[in-house]
């Protein structure tokens, strides 16, 4: 074994951590090969995603198999209307007249596929365990929700956003689990002294792990309500019936009573029933069967002056399936960002260092972060499979873009050099990187 | 990081600016729009122990027409300011560059003085002031002068400006007969400087047999400062080729190599920034 130590910059988890490498790699490996049979790059992605009915899939890696003998599978997926819906959004048909279309303007216009799969809503803590992590992680999320006599909920979770709005999302699940307004959910997060223990948000888990979490401890807050509705109701708590905010007796819609009112009386507590603690107040811990497996296509055009070696993103078209969405316009947030960041680490983004060990891209006057005026303005659309791992079917989109954009970006400026002869360049693609290979393949005395 | 302590003084005259620059040391350093100074002040690579603000001398701000038909533009015009004047719009290559400096902030706060004064090697107004054949009007408590800005630059952040001389104005003559111009740069894409910029003045006097007889092609990005590529000129009074002129952009300059471009990728773009500018001016009036 070498060990090596290093002052300069390592590899490390940046979003998506793990499945950007990997998906580049799978991608390019994809174009390459299909470059070498001669088969259409679309095509023989189609030829080898795994069929809709093969699911839940068990990945042949062995990356699945966890403690105990345990196993982990591809949870749903429906692969081919994802790429087909972005084809023809695209207009693939048409490319090699676009392609001529832009060698009279002097550049090389390039598509490149990404057809993404990813893990996310990392979890098992027994699947964790047997891929040998080896720091003792847990994959565990949980949630504590209490209901003031006001009514308004406040719920407590284990899981900290970097501002992927969720607030908002867990405001939206548990107002459907409780039947109160979105407005009257509190969500407290991120400050350990007030927090119920968790593992945090990345890897694209919250909606998947912590939002179960937090349904399920409204579960356990829709029973005790139960039971003290039966109470304050004089009926059985079997013969409760719940309908959003509203306790009432079966065939007896006049006797109800609302959440808001058995919060107010089990915090008051003169009147609670022999065993029965005061308040509604309840915590959930859930630890998922298996992980959740978001895919998609994402493609995207470049034209690249051949003079200048400049590389202009002209056009990106995503078509993502992340199972079902809680709030479409954060889901298409995330993929906003993340497509940003993953076309920044194809085009500009990269930790220079000279012979010395000298990091010479050492502030934002010389490390270029995507910029929005760089950016076309990105096609979304979407397919939609459920996950069956968790009640409300979400996938996680925390990373997807991020995850795909990289390869569609890289795959598409090779594809524009293409016609040079070129067959593989390394990011980030910047003009001087770009011109020098225009050069080489023209036989330049570069 | 922030910059090291300093003293601060505003003037409230041009007058008082001057006397303050009067009993300057090397460490006083006049503050326009600061977008360029301060940057640098809180990476410490300056560290000036004395600013005179001169930011709210107003009789340094604005674009009066001379009595030749040039302009007179205040030291403390900013490019935002330049930009809305209607007066600019004659001189093409302007209205090319001041939208591409910075950003909105960066045009409301950056000053034409300051640009000339700093002699940034990337800036991109410089480059085209060379080539409006510009000058530099500056004054002191000893006297004034008038410097042509071809003389004015003399290396990467360094000008003939003496210490105690404050810039009062840029001159540019009149864009008179068949006057054509345009801007081509290509940004560095994390600071926005011209990794490699062009500046064209082309012209035609009447019955001159069609001919340009007027070159002029100011080059950034790529030498220690902002320069005339002469021998540029020269090769496009002769062959009137925009292609055989790009040849010669950086003939005698030692051409700058960084992260963003080496010597040879940058001679390449820079040839390829002058062709397109000339070629852009060739098109159009003004
Ligand atoms: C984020 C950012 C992006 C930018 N992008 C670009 C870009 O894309 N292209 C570009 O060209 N520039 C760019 N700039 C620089 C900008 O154009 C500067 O504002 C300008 O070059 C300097 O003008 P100023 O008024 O800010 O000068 P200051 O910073 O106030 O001063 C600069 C220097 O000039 C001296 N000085 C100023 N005025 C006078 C005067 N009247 N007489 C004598 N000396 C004087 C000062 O003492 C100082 O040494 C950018 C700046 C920032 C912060």
């Amino acid at each position: 074994m070498t060990g090596v130590y290093t002052n300069t910059t390592f590899v490390d988890a940046y979003r998506g951590a793990g499945r950007p490498e990997a998906t580049y790699v799978i991608e390019r490996a994809m174009d390459l090969f299909a470059r070498e049979i001669g088969m259409d790059r679309a095509e023989i992605r189609r030829r080898n995603f795994i069929a809709p009915n093969a699911f839940p899939y068990d990945n042949p890696s062995g990356l699945g198999t966890a403690s105990g003998g345990a196993k982990i599978y591809i949870d749903s997926g429906n692969y081919e209307p994802a790429l087909d819906k972005a084809l023809a959004m695209v207009g693939y048909e048409d490319l090699a007249a676009r392609k001529a279309d832009a060698r009279l303007r002097g550049k090389y216009l390039g598509l490149g596929l990404s057809t993404y799969l990813e893990v996310c809503g990392v979890a098992p803590s027994k699947w964790i365990g047997a891929v040998g992590e080896g720091w003792g992680a847990a994959m565990w999320e949980s949630s504590n929700i209490r209901v003031h006599l006001t009514g308004k909920v406040v719920l407590t979770i284990g899981t900290s956003p970097q501002g992927q709005g969720h607030e908002t999302t867990y405001s939206q699940v548990i107002s459907h689990e409780l039947g109160v307004p979105v407005d009257d959910v509190i969500v407290q997060h991120s400050d350990t002294q007030g927090t119920p223990f968790g593992y945090g948000s990345y890897g694209s888990r919250t909606s998947s792990v912590g939002s179960t979490a937090a349904i399920k401890a409204a579960g356990k807050i829709r029973e005790k309500a139960r039971r003290y509705a039966a109470h304050m109701l004089e009926a059985a708590p079997e013969d409760i019936e719940i309908d959003g905010a509203n306790y009432s007796v079966r065939g007896s819609p006049d006797k109800v009573k609302t959440l808001q009112e058995i919060a107010f009386a089990l915090d008051l507590a003169f009147d609670t029933p022999v065993g029965m603690e005061p308040y509604l107040d309840e915590t959930a811990y859930y630890d998922p069967t298996n992980c959740t497996w978001p895919f998609g296509t994402h493609i995207a055009i470049v034209e690249i002056d051949e003079e200048t070696g400049h590389v202009d993103l002209v056009r990106y078209v995503a078509v993502d399936d992340v199972g079902n969405k809680i709030n479409p316009m954060i889901v298409d947030g995330q993929l906003h960002g993340g497509i940003a960041q993953g076309v920044g680490q194809a085009l500009w983004e990269g930790a220079v260092y000279d012979d010395q060990g000298q990091l010479l891209s050492g502030s934002l006057l010389d490390y270029a972060l995507p910029r929005a005026a760089w950016l076309p303005s990105f096609e979304l659309d979407e397919t939609v499979t459920p996950s069956p791992v968790n009640p409300i079917g979400v996938k996680g989109v925390g990373e997807a873009g991020a995850i795909a954009s990289t390869a569609a970006v890289a795959n598409a400026v090779v594809d524009a050099l293409g016609p040079l002869g070129v067959r593989h360049l390394d990011m980030p693609y910047t003009p001087q990187t770009v011109w020098r290979a225009i050069q080489t393949a023209k036989g330049g005395q570069a | 990081m922030t910059s090291l302590a300093f003293d601060y003084r505003r003037a409230d005259s041009v007058d008082q600016a001057l006397a303050l620059l009067a009993e300057a040391d090397p460490g006083t350093k006049v503050l326009a729009g600061g977008h360029s100074l301060l940057p640098i002040m809180k990476t410490r690579l300056a560290r000036p122990d004395r600013l005179i603000d001169i930011g709210r001398l107003n009789e340094l701000r604005g674009v009066n027409r001379l009595g030749d038909g040039g302009l007179s533009i205040g030291a403390l015009t900013t490019y935002s300011e330049l930009l809305a004047n209607p007066a600019i719009t004659v001189y093409g290559l302007l209205a090319d560059v001041l939208p591409t400096i910075g950003d909105v902030q960066v045009r409301n706060r950056g000053t034409i003085g300051g640009a000339v004064a700093h002699v940034d090697p990337a800036a991109d107004l410089p480059a085209c002031l060379l080539v409006l054949d510009a000058e530099v009007v500056v004054r002191s408590a000893r006297g004034g002068r008038t410097i042509a800005l071809t003389s004015f630059f003399e290396g990467a952040f360094n000008s003939v400006l003496l210490p105690d001389e404050l810039i009062t104005e840029i001159r540019l003559p009149a864009a008179s007969g068949d006057y054509r111009s345009a801007y081509r740069a290509q940004e560095q894409p994390a600071s926005g400087y011209a990794l490699a910029g062009a500046a064209v003045v082309i012209g035609r006097s009447t019955g001159g047999g069609g001919r340009f007889d007027r070159a002029a092609i100011g080059i950034t990005g790529v030498g220690e400062c902002p320069y005339r590529a002469s021998a540029a000129e020269q090769e496009f009074l002769s062959s009137g080729d925009p292609a055989a002129a790009a040849a010669h952009a950086t003939d005698g300059v030692l051409v700058a190599s960084d992260i963003h471009a080496d010597r040879e990728y940058r001679t390449a773009l820079i040839r390829v920034q002058v062709r397109r500018a000339l070629e852009a001016a060739i098109e159009r009036v003004g």
